[in-house]
């Protein structure tokens, strides 16, 4: 008995809050596809690769520069109605019947068109923006950058509104194919291919953060700012980064779910406080954790609807939260897993 | 000589209430002048056309809440990002009292009231061990699942359908209305002023500028954080009966977060930690927007978008709002007197 | 090779630099010692760019750098290793350094550095994939030291680096700057422990409430009755 122990003794430390959380999430999600069938859990897994997106980005600008972006939902919608147009035109210009590889193409052109827009959104953002706050005072930053990027998702929503009315702008799929049978359920291309691209994007950004050195510039500056200047790091050319990054990562979201979340001007409320509820349950400024986080919402979102209906997804998150944030206040992760930097 | 000292003696050992009054509160002539003017606004032409009363209505609604929402986040340093939500609350509570049961309006506000105080009481303590902000965040999440509950328990309150809500009066006029909506921002104004002039709005500022230094000298972060959430939440419940009773139709989109950040923008504009500065600034902004919005309304949503604007504006360039300029200003006048 | 003329310096409305004049030269290891608050990592931020000086100018190989940017000051070759060491502590040795590394942009030069630092601090080496938050505090200062190093300095401005270390680590730390003087390079040392600063250094000033006092080469510093009396406990 004792030999038993003693040779799981190295494994003890992985026996925290972080890895349970973790496992319980496995062995929930197991549950929801036993039960509800394996298309609960790929619509977790597509909705919750985007909210990891979404969320990473957030997490990214707070843990560098210590903003609370509030208008992460706007840059997303930014991503939604780019990728409308840029897919709208090329549909038109291809005329009825178009070569099929073309056509299979354009919605890839369409979601680049809207992380391009995306990171040149934010780039003006930061010039405009944030770079004259940070001129003006560095005191009271945190209150007043969330301030100020209330504001902004303010003009961006009314913005959107007075060019582009307030009409849906749908499309009802990417991919004019047959659905695919995976474990006897059909799964559209759409959300596969969405999966395929959350995922990848998850894996070039971590390395990037990880292996880069211009990533890890960003994260000497989330850790150290006045450490990273001395080592030539410049501050300037890492917040446009920063913030590029971030917007361009929402906007991503945004161009890829087209299919499931039309373009309108209040599209981005959803993105904006499911991001939210991910970095506060995550850890503010855990990038790392945004991402494990972000699956974590998107269960908890399908739970809740096959639980207790689709109407009350929004409400039980939040209660959850707040329940968790009693008894840790530094989020789930805070103190866990170290993703690539904590708070 | 000896009659002369007498007098001064006697008139500075005994103050009259009125003077005791005008020192504690610390009023200005110019402060009273300015309220007076909005007082008899409504009586004096072109101001007095029903649409325009609307908008004077609007705007005086608009100061209460500022006032209530600067009392928390002016003074205690945190941002309630759900406040809309308390305002909703107060104002769906008195509706289906007066739907329901057939509680008149004017108990309706205070039970309203009492209900958003004893969230703000919770939400306060769930704050607690949060800082700055987590903190908002936090009441920013108490908004949004208030509003979820609302949108959803459509059995109580029919959801988005609206909950036609009894009037106030029995008028069609809309100046008594004024009338009432004015003396419910002064109330909240001389009260909130009064709290935050007396030693407990000493403690709420070192609580908002250094907890730590705060508790060691002895004051309780807890209890007056607590106080401070729920009075100004019991307030903007209050207020929230008075937009129920009013417009008469209430939706759960007046829990939008959308509408905390008008109050929000209102309040930093007028000047955080002045009390007086959203209420003031309330009148020309509301004035302004609904005039954008009445005479350019092929551009909907262009007042919002410059509202947005002035937010950001004043946070980057003038964060001291209205208040800061109007001491500066007063500073200016005395040195040039000097 | 750097020279501030009549520097003056103030954080918020206090002025902390009164007039401050002091060179340099190539090759030189060069100590500025004084007491608590006298100025004298004022004076070596001032130097780094991290603040900007309401008053005076300062000359690195005749170009004028006051004002500048502490990354464009760090491009030009001076590495500041300052005495909070400003480490990245999520992050492990080996990442601290290669940052340390970050303007250059040859790989190869990079490992160099990598191995000369290594070399110098055989410590660094073995914990090279730890936290550097969990390092020991003078495997902090090596690391500190070490990360200054990478970008390979042509002057380097190093800030209390005995300062909280056990009398053996600061005597290995000496010698550490020591040997670096010894391979060429142009060292600004600011220092509380004057003993074993003006026995390894040329020259010396004396900064007390923001002006210099006193300056000369150390060996006459050393024997000079007022800083015996003042740093010397004699």
């Amino acid at each position: 008995m004792a030999a038993l122990a003693q040779a799981f003794a190295p494994y003890r430390r992985y026996l925290n809050s972080t890895m349970l959380t973790i496992g319980i999430a496995v062995v929930v999600a197991l549950f929801v596809s036993v039960r509800y069938g394996p298309f609960a859990l790929i619509n977790s897994l597509v909705l919750g690769g985007m909210w990891a997106l979404i969320a990473a980005g957030l997490a990214l600008m707070f843990g560098v520069m210590n903003i609370p972006n509030f208008a992460q939902g706007e840059f997303f919608m930014v991503g939604s109605f780019t990728a409308y147009f840029v897919y709208s035109a090329i549909n038109n210009a291809l005329g009825k019947n178009p070569p099929s590889a073309l056509a299979a193409l354009a919605p890839f052109v369409g979601i680049a068109a809207a992380i391009g827009v995306g990171a040149i959104v934010g780039v003006l953002v930061e010039k405009l923006l944030f770079a004259p706050l940070r001129k003006r005072t560095r005191e009271n930053w945190v209150l007043n950058a969330f301030l100020l990027t209330a504001g902004l998702a303010v003009v961006m929503t009314n913005g959107a509104q007075i060019i582009f009315g307030t009409s849906f702008r749908g499309i009802t799929r990417y991919w004019d194919v047959d659905p695919i049978q995976i474990l006897g359920v059909n799964v559209s291309v759409d959300r596969l291919v969405s999966l395929a691209i959350a995922l990848v994007t998850i894996a070039l950004f971590w390395l990037f953060l990880s292996r880069t050195q211009t990533g890890r510039a960003m994260r000497a500056v989330a850790q150290d700012e006045v450490g990273a200047q001395m080592q030539g790091i410049d501050l300037g050319r890492i917040y446009l980064l920063t913030v590029a990054l971030t917007c361009a990562l929402a906007a991503l979201a945004g161009g890829t779910l087209l299919f499931m979340f039309p373009a309108y001007p209040t599209t981005g409320i959803k993105a904006l406080y499911v991001s939210w509820y991910v970095l506060i349950l995550a850890g503010l400024g855990n990038v790392g954790g945004a991402i494990i986080g972000g699956f974590m919402v998107a269960l908890l979102q399908t739970l809740t609807t096959y639980f207790v209906g689709e109407a009350w997804q929004d409400v039980v998150p939040i209660v959850i939260i707040v329940l968790i944030l009693l008894f840790k206040p530094s989020g789930l992760f805070g103190s866990g897993v170290k993703g690539i930097w904590e708070q | 000589m000896e009659t002369t000292e007498k007098n001064v003696t006697v008139s500075a050992r005994v103050p009259s209430l009125f003077t005791w009054i005008w020192n504690f509160m610390g009023f200005s002539w110019v402060g009273v002048a300015v309220f007076a003017i909005f007082a008899v606004l409504p009586l004096i032409p072109p101001f007095n056309r029903e649409d325009l009363v609307r908008w004077q209505i609007g705007a005086a609604l608009l100061g209460a809440q500022a006032i209530a929402f600067d009392f928390t986040a002016g003074y205690i340093g945190i941002v309630n990002f759900g406040f809309a939500a308390f305002v909703g609350l107060g104002g769906y509570v008195s509706a289906l009292l007066a739907v329901r049961f057939g509680v008149s309006p004017w108990i309706g506000m205070f039970v309203g009231a009492f209900a958003s105080g004893l969230l703000g009481f919770l939400t306060g303590a769930l704050t607690l061990r949060l800082r700055g902000i987590f903190a908002a965040v936090m009441t920013w999440f108490v908004g949004l699942a208030l509003l979820g509950l609302t949108r959803n328990l459509t059995d109580l309150t029919r959801g988005a359908l609206g909950l036609n809500v009894p009037a106030l009066l029995e008028t069609s006029s809309n100046l008594p209305y004024y009338y009432i909506i004015f003396v419910m921002m002064l109330i909240t104004l001389l009260v909130l002023r009064a709290i935050v002039r007396s030693h407990i709005g000493l403690a709420f500022r070192a609580i908002g500028q250094n907890v730590e230094a705060a508790r060691a000298s002895g004051v309780n972060p807890t209890y007056y954080r607590v106080l401070n959430f729920t009075i100004s939440c019991a307030f903007a419940g209050w207020l929230g009966s008075f937009y129920a009773h009013f417009y008469g139709i209430l939706t759960p989109d007046v829990m939008a977060t959308g509408k905390t950040v008008e109050v929000l923008a209102d309040a930093y504009i007028g000047g955080r930690m002045s009390l007086w500065g959203g209420a003031v600034a309330a009148y020309p902004f509301v004035f302004f927007l609904e005039w954008l919005r009445t005479s350019l309304s092929q551009f909907a949503g262009l007042n919002l978008v410059i509202y947005g604007l002035s937010l950001i504006l004043v946070m980057i360039y003038y964060p001291g709002g209205l208040a800061e300029a109007y001491h500066a200003l007063e500073r200016r006048l005395r040195k040039d007197k000097q | 090779m750097l020279e501030l003329d009549s520097i003056n310096a103030s954080y918020d409305f206090l002025q902390v630099l009164w007039d401050v004049s002091l060179t340099v030269r190539e090759d030189e290891f060069v100590a500025l010692i004084g007491p608590n608050g006298a100025g004298k990592t004022t004076t070596l931020r001032t130097i780094a760019g991290l603040l900007k000086p309401s008053a005076g100018h300062i000359k690195y190989r005749g170009q004028q750098i006051q004002g500048l940017l502490p990354h464009e000051i760090h491009r030009l070759g001076i590495s500041f290793v300052s005495e909070t060491m400003n480490l990245f502590p999520s992050m492990s040795v080996y990442e601290n350094l290669l940052l340390g590394a970050y303007t250059v942009p040859d790989k190869k030069a990079k490992l160099r550095s990598l191995d000369f630092v290594f070399e110098l601090f055989p410590r660094l080496h073995e914990r090279r994939n730890q936290m550097a938050g969990t390092l020991s505090g003078g495997e902090r200062k090596m690391l500190a030291l070490g990360r200054g190093l990478m970008s390979s300095p042509s002057l380097l401005l190093v800030d209390e680096p005995s300062l909280g270390l056990a009398p053996m680590l600061t005597a290995s730390v000496f010698e550490a700057l020591q040997t670096l003087h010894a391979k060429g390079m142009t060292i600004l040392l600011v220092e509380q422990n004057v003993n074993s600063t003006l026995r390894i250094t040329n020259r010396g000033y004396v900064l007390e409430h923001g002006r210099i006092v006193m300056q000369g080469p150390s060996a006459e510093l050393k024997s000079n009755s007022y800083v015996q009396k003042a740093y010397l406990g004699v």
